[in-house]
């Protein structure tokens, strides 16, 4: 804990960044390591997400970034010969745990991905088909948490007309936004995003991380990303990744512009990576 | 380089046009033999079918549209007595039968090997159900006969019937006694036989679902199950139901196999324990012996099955477009 102590304050980079106290910690990773069959992924991670926080995950293309978002949703476990070790904790409990049920955590956890994933069905159905694993609620109830699920995914005015077209029939950055409405709608306290927009343009990106500094407000949130200036600008934390170690986690703010360690200054500036 | 330019220059735009016209001969020759290469599939088709209705004709003049609600089969009487009643409800029940076996099993089978197999036993059962489609369907044939139909009959058959005995509707489709020969036994031997298709174009399109799309679908917290039910499945199932009409167009046509276990009985009985006959089997046991009306009506028939698999296949296809369009494609 002592390396995510609060720093002296910064020149700002995130507005917010600065006026936010030290939020309690949501998910802690200690002395975490991964490994793909043989290959050793992930060394010895230590760090907090704190609660209602944006933490944002930097470094070089096969650093581990992606490799720890899919810890703390054990999306590994769908693939034989992937380990974690070490201990991950979501408030008190260990998601490390081999009895842990799965579903109960991926729907604390949610998840967004690199590419917009709609399921094959409606765009209404594609927000009910969550609701409805965890709950069985009245038509007149569904359609109201749809509706507030596409509102909160900054879709709904876009949406409301079509509701029974495919989820495949919207454009790039509008399935990207209904997965995320998806992923709301499943009230997840913690959102994984895994470089939600590098499949999209310039218009839906800014629309998506607009929405990522709303959701901050109720939810706990992780992305990675390789815009650097994405990470300057939604998160609160960022960490900075590389060869599987974590290398420097602080501040958004202390980390581009006076970041401690010279890996971290060499990324930012575009020296390498 | 200086070298290179030299020779362009000498060549001229002449040659070039004449080493480009080389090239547009070959591309015309290239289409015309794509081309005629299509068109004999028409022409093969045309001709077959032109050969049945020429064949069947005096079959369709002497019986008319009554053959198609005629039980009565007696190509020895004098007038012959023909009705292709017998032979298309059997088709249909068998077809029928063996897609309500084979379709949960093969997706069951696909599903257990893309989702749920662990590597080691991946191999082994996609071979063992590749090898099921190598087998000779005249072998499915003598095992259903010294093999399963015993079996059947003296085990299944008498419980089925003994279960559903005074069942209204089930107690007649379950009706004694049991036989060796018979629709159900046919129908089940179809079933494997036609098995394999759907496991494995099942499993190949399965495989095309993306990772990711599956990944987000554990990731909103679904079950393996409902990964499957609510987005393997619908992904693929354009895939799958070209898989089953696959199936479904060889198990209306599958003759040997079929010849050997139904029974070759012209009556209709409610009871799927009954010998019965389809249309492949009539012909494949009558036709050598047959000539005039007789061969004409065993024509006529085949004619049938053609127009009865093109109807099956046209419905299923409808069916298909239906379901696209509850999909909001």
């Amino acid at each position: 804990m002592s390396e995510m102590s609060v720093s002296v304050s910064a020149p700002t980079v995130h507005p917010g960044s600065q006026l936010l106290p030290e939020a309690p910690a949501k998910v802690t990773a200690r002395n975490l390591n991964f490994y793909y069959g043989e290959h050793h992924a992930l060394k010895n991670i230590n760090l907090a997400l704190g609660t209602n926080r944006v933490t944002a995950f930097i470094g070089p293309s096969g650093c581990g970034k992606s490799t720890l978002l899919r810890i703390f949703n054990r999306m590994y476990d769908l693939y034989p010969g992937q380990r974690a070790t070490g201990q991950l904790l979501l408030d008190h409990t260990n998601i490390l745990d081999p009895k842990l049920d799965l579903n109960l955590l991926r729907a604390r956890v949610g998840m967004v991905f690199q590419k917009p994933t709609p399921f094959p069905m409606t765009i209404y159905e594609n927000i009910a088909f969550g609701i409805r694993l965890y709950e069985k609620i009245s038509k007149s109830e569904m359609d109201d948490r749809v509706e507030k699920a596409l509102r909160g995914g900054a879709l709904w005015n876009e949406v409301k007309d079509k509701l029974n077209a495919s989820g495949l029939s919207l454009s790039g950055g509008q399935q990207q936004r209904l997965c995320i409405a998806r992923t709301v709608a499943v009230r997840p306290e913690v959102i994984l995003f895994d470089e939600p927009c590098s499949a999209l343009d310039p218009i839906s990106t800014a629309k998506v991380e607009e929405l990522i500094q709303e959701l901050s407000e109720n939810y706990t949130i992780a992305i990675v990303t390789h815009n650097m200036q994405q990470a300057a600008r939604v998160s609160d934390k960022t960490a900075f990744m590389y060869l599987g170690e974590l290398i420097e986690f602080d501040d958004t703010s202390k980390i581009f512009t006076s970041p401690s360690d010279r890996r971290t200054q060499d990324y930012i500036t575009g020296r390498f990576g | 380089m200086a070298v290179q330019s030299d020779v362009i220059d000498d060549a001229g735009p002449y040659d070039r046009a004449k080493a480009l016209s080389a090239f547009k001969l070959g591309d015309v020759t290239f289409y015309w033999i794509t081309r005629l290469s299509a068109i004999s599939v028409l022409l093969i088709l045309g001709g077959i079918i032109i050969s049945l209705i020429v064949g069947a004709f005096p079959a369709m003049k002497e019986y008319g549209i009554s053959f198609l609600w005629t039980q009565r089969w007696a190509p020895s009487a004098d007038p012959p007595v023909l009705g292709a009643l017998g032979p298309m409800y059997g088709t249909l029940v068998t077809s029928f039968i063996a897609m309500l076996i084979a379709i949960p099993v093969g997706l069951g089978i696909a599903i257990f090997l893309t989702e749920l197999c662990p590597q080691w036993l991946r191999r082994p059962i996609g071979m063992a159900v590749e090898l099921l489609a190598g087998i000779p369907s005249i072998i499915y044939g003598m095992w259903g006969f010294f093999v399963l139909g015993p079996f059947l009959a003296n085990t299944f058959q008498p419980f089925m019937i003994r279960v559903f005995d005074g069942v209204p509707v089930l107690g007649a489709i379950f009706a004694g006694p049991p036989s060796y020969l018979s629709l159900f036994n046919a129908a089940l031997i179809l079933a494997i036989m036609v098995l394999p298709f759907i496991t494995s174009i099942s499993v190949d399109v399965f495989k095309t679902v993306p990772p990711v799309l599956k990944e987000a679908a554990y990731g909103v917290g679904c079950t393996t199950w409902e990964v499957v039910r609510s987005v393997v499945i619908p992904y693929t199932r354009v895939g799958i139901i070209g898989g089953v009409m696959l199936a479904l167009g060889r198990a209306l046509g599958e003759t040997m196999a079929v010849t050997f276990i139904i029974g070759n009985s012209f009556r209709i009985s409610s009871s799927i324990f009954a010998p019965g006959t389809t249309i492949s089997a009539a012909i494949a046991s009558e036709f050598a012996e047959s000539d005039g009306l007789h061969q004409s009506g065993l024509i006529l028939l085949g004619l049938l099955l053609f127009v009865l698999t093109f109807f099956v296949l046209a419905a299923a296809r409808l069916m298909l477009l239906r379901l696209e369009k509850k999909a909001g494609k």
